[in-house]
């Protein structure tokens, strides 16, 4: 669902989407003239195409990693996936519509230099997909199956919970799938609706047994993914579609890891603790530097970055140090992921929460 | 854009845009998306309007102009292929496999050890020595058939009705056991319910409840075998119930789709616990829906060793050689209840169940056929009875004396590596049954070790055994490194395995 779950939902900034440029663009190519007026000629009463705002905030260029480039999110995954198809001759990519480039780009050119055994396109079944991927990884090959929106993850949900997750504790560690991963869109994209925009990660934090890691910009999803691939249990990785093109910064071209379960620490402060994941973390970013200017309050940020299993410690750490904790997510607010933290964040033994 | 993102899920390419269809697309940013579609329209056969032939790319089919339903054929479905008839004689001589005597006898002692270890279990549930249990009464002949028509590192995914082909495989009667007794012998640590049994060294993939989910893992596991150039099958048992799943449909058309040298092995015992197959489908069984799936598709008399034999080799040299998919449709009757929980007098007659096991069982007409052919006679059969109740009776009998598993590795093997909270989470255990353990049976289980020192050498050396099936766990399931160091290991008595 496309509901914002935090406090922090005022801050969203409603903007004209710049409608006249595409209708004009659409006459252009052969309509009908005044089949499609622009809006503005129909004057204030118009409804203007309405979209979230948030402001993508690179990072600063990494330096520690070789050779970078600019990428956008959709970029620095088929890097990710080159690289890693590059390093291990075993490894796979399939799901829906992956052999043509896939319906977000992140395959696109992958089939054409690793072959048509090694990135192909499956039924239409995530049921299917995800227990495709278990049994290539049962074997000891590398697995990367994408489910096109998380939004239909859940068929699936059975093959990931019941399967996935348990193989290695039923089987007393004769068998594992640890090197599948699972890749899918998430989140909020403006017109998404229910079906194109949810945020599934509540649902697979209740499992033992996965990973599920969430980036909030190009460099972080290709390290991040990286390190999915190369984990040895299996894992879900969500990529925030409202950022395959609006996030671009410079990504080394050389793989690279970020570590998983790691949260991030993206700017100090004393007075309240924010967390978040994927997007949210920029609308965060701008709710800091807005209370620090409007109301002089410091904030200390984190981006959780893994949701399964979660850095209890630098989230308490910080809690410790301010006090205060706030979390803001996408998805609903019952059940949510905010509910875990708060929760473990109060256990008495844990912290000192105001 | 993510709009041209949408579209692509929503809208066939361009097709109902028509000639600004293309530019259209362009436009709006999908690139990746005109390209493909452009290559397509170059692809597409040379349109002419004398022609008359249906172009539809989903179908390759002549027009018809007489409107008419086809009919699905239940009354007279597909054969069943048999070699003997229930007497044990063979039919027609040029199907006789020919096989030498022992490993006939192979056979016969494989299926005959199953089912004494089924009764013998199957009462030490009733007396409440273990927590449930599931006989094989009557697919004896489905497993061994089967399992013997593989090579030994053909993969092995199964529903839960197939021991047979672990027996087949000389599985020991102990781990057998400690599997359903949730010993320290368990090669699965205690976690799961009896009979979801697995072994690493044989290839055979650890079994698990929820049904079907099995299918699409298995086709994964072929397409690997299929890109490794491992010279492997891989088989899948299900029942007939289970092919109702979701995961039946989808593991067929993802083998057929993506060229998988697999064989799915269906046993229509028909029952999936009290719902028989009336109730199961409406069509001609499992065997009619393979060619839907553009799958070679066989159904065979499950109750003839020889037939599924013959079906399952055949299959296996074809899948491996052309790395397409085959359907066993293996036709038989589940003697037993569908487990311990079970009463099926409640749903099925007693007559029912008398007249398959009288009249059109596996093992007797097996037995019929080494009788006949001078290779078994009444005085082996009481030996072998003897001695096969007696292997079973000592495996027991060691596996009831042996500790539970140490209550750590209720946290172990959830990951890899074991995440800090878990971590706590048994450190808290650990806490509280220091404080509480009068109230839990410890005696029963292994000495609980102290967390931090799981890792300590002393623990390493105690647990050699583990180590060296973990270290085998880092090699696929396809390579051709033997296992056997694995079973001198564990160092607990003798495997007996009833092997002739």
């Amino acid at each position: 669902m496309a509901a914002v779950a935090a406090s922090a939902g005022w801050l969203l900034r409603l903007r004209a989407a710049g409608a006249d440029g595409p209708w004009r663009r659409l006459c252009g190519a052969g309509l009908p003239r005044g089949f499609l007026q622009s809006a503005s000629a129909y004057g204030a009463a118009a409804q203007r195409r309405q979209v979230a705002h948030f402001t993508f905030q690179p990072d600063p260029e990494p330096v520690e990693y070789g050779q970078t480039q600019k990428m956008n999110l959709f970029q620095a995954v088929t890097s990710a996936l080159d690289n890693s198809l590059a390093k291990d001759p075993t490894a796979v990519i399939f799901g829906e519509d992956v052999a043509f480039g896939g319906v977000f780009r992140c395959t696109v050119g992958l089939r054409d230099k690793y072959g048509k055994d090694r990135v192909f396109n499956t039924p239409l079944c995530e049921q299917g997909i995800v227990g495709f991927g278990i049994g290539i990884a049962v074997t000891g090959a590398t697995a990367i199956a994408e489910i096109q929106f998380a939004d239909y993850i859940f068929p699936a949900f059975d093959q990931i919970v019941n399967e996935a997750a348990k193989y290695r504790y039923r089987s007393g560690d004769l068998f594992n799938c640890g090197s599948l991963t699972i890749r899918s869109p998430w989140g909020c994209v403006g017109h998404g609706a229910l079906y194109h925009s949810q945020s599934p990660e509540a649902f697979f934090a209740h499992c033992p047994g996965i990973k599920v890691v969430v980036p909030r910009s190009p460099f972080q999803a290709k390290g991040l993914l990286l390190s999915c691939i190369e984990d040895k249990n299996p894992c879900i990785f969500f990529e925030p579609k409202i950022l395959y093109r609006a996030a671009v910064e410079q990504v080394p071209v050389e793989p690279y890891n970020i570590p998983l379960s790691q949260a991030e620490v993206i700017r100090e402060g004393s007075d309240v603790t924010l967390v978040a994941w994927g997007t949210q973390v920029h609308v965060i970013r701008e709710v800091a530097a807005m209370a620090q200017e409007k109301l002089g309050v410091s904030c200390e940020v984190i981006d959780l970055r893994t949701i399964l299993p979660w850095d209890v410690d630098t989230v308490c750490k910080s809690v410790i140090k301010t006090g205060r904790l706030l979390v803001s997510h996408e998805a609903p607010l019952t059940g949510g992921f905010a509910s875990e933290i708060s929760s473990t964040v109060q256990i008495p033994h844990i912290s000192n929460v105001i | 854009m993510a709009v041209a993102a949408a579209a692509a899920r929503v809208w066939r390419p361009s097709r109902g845009l028509g000639r600004a269809g293309l530019p259209l697309l362009r436009l709006l940013g999908a690139r990746g998306l005109a390209r493909s579609h452009t290559h397509r329209w170059q692809q597409q056969r040379h349109f002419s309007s004398l022609d008359d032939k249906p172009q539809f790319p989903g179908a390759s089919a002549e027009f018809i102009d007489k409107l008419e339903f086809i009919q699905p054929n239940v009354i007279s479905g597909i054969p069943i292929y048999r070699v003997m008839d229930r007497q044990g004689q063979i039919i027609n001589p040029s199907e006789d496999p020919h096989l030498p005597q022992e490993k006939v006898l192979k056979f016969y002692k494989s299926m005959t050890l199953l089912n004494t270890m089924d009764r013998i279990l199957y009462e030490s549930q009733r007396q409440g020595r273990i927590s449930f249990y599931m006989t094989n009464y009557g697919e004896e002949g489905t497993h061994v058939g089967s399992a013997a028509a593989l090579d030994d590192t053909d993969l092995v995914f199964g529903q839960y009705r197939e021991a047979g082909v672990l027996m087949y495989r000389d599985y020991p009667l102990e781990l057998f056991m400690a599997q359903c007794y949730g010993n320290v012998s368990d090669l699965g640590k205690g976690r799961q319910m009896p009979v979801h049994y697995g072994c690493r060294e044989r290839h055979f993939v650890t079994i698990s409840s929820p049904l079907a989910t099995q299918i699409p893992q298995a086709v994964g596991a072929a397409y690997a075998a299929k890109r490794a150039n491992a010279n492997r099958v891989v088989i899948c048992y299900f029942g007939e119930g289970a092919a109702s799943e979701g995961d039946a449909h989808a593991g067929f058309n993802f083998a057929a789709t993506l060229e998988c040298p697999i064989i799915f092995f269906c046993r229509n015992n028909g029952y999936a616990i009290s719902t028989p197959t009336s109730e199961q489908y409406r069509g001609d069984g499992i065997a009619a829906r393979g060619p839907g799936y553009g799958i070679l598709s066989i159904r065979v008399d499950g109750n003839d060793v020889f037939a599924v034999y013959n079906a399952t080799k055949e299959a296996r040299r074809r899948a491996v050689a052309e790395n397409q998919p085959f359907l066993i449709e293996a036709m038989t009757y589940r003697i037993g209840h569908h487990s311990t929980s079970d009463d099926s007098s409640a749903y099925r007659s007693v007559d029912e169940v008398n007249y398959w096991d009288k009249q059109d069982h596996p093992i007797s007409r097996l037995r019929h056929h080494l009788q006949s052919r001078g290779w078994w006679d009444d005085e082996q059969e009481k030996a072998w009875r003897k001695q096969s109740r007696k292997k079973v009776m000592e495996a027991f009998e060691q596996a009831e004396r042996k500790l539970k598993p140490n209550p750590n590795l209720i946290f172990s093997d959830v990951y890899q590596e074991m995440p800090a909270q878990l971590r706590k989470q048994q450190e808290s255990l650990a806490r509280h049954l220091q404080t509480y353990g009068e109230h839990y049976p410890l005696d029963h289980f292994e000495k609980q070790v102290p967390p931090n020192t799981l890792r300590s050498q002393a623990v390493l050396e105690a647990c050699s055994a583990r180590l060296l099936h973990w270290a085998g766990s880092l090699v696929s399931p396809f390579s051709t490194l033997s296992y056997t160091v694995f079973s001198q290991g564990l160092g607990e008595g003798t495997s007996g395995t009833g092997h002739p």
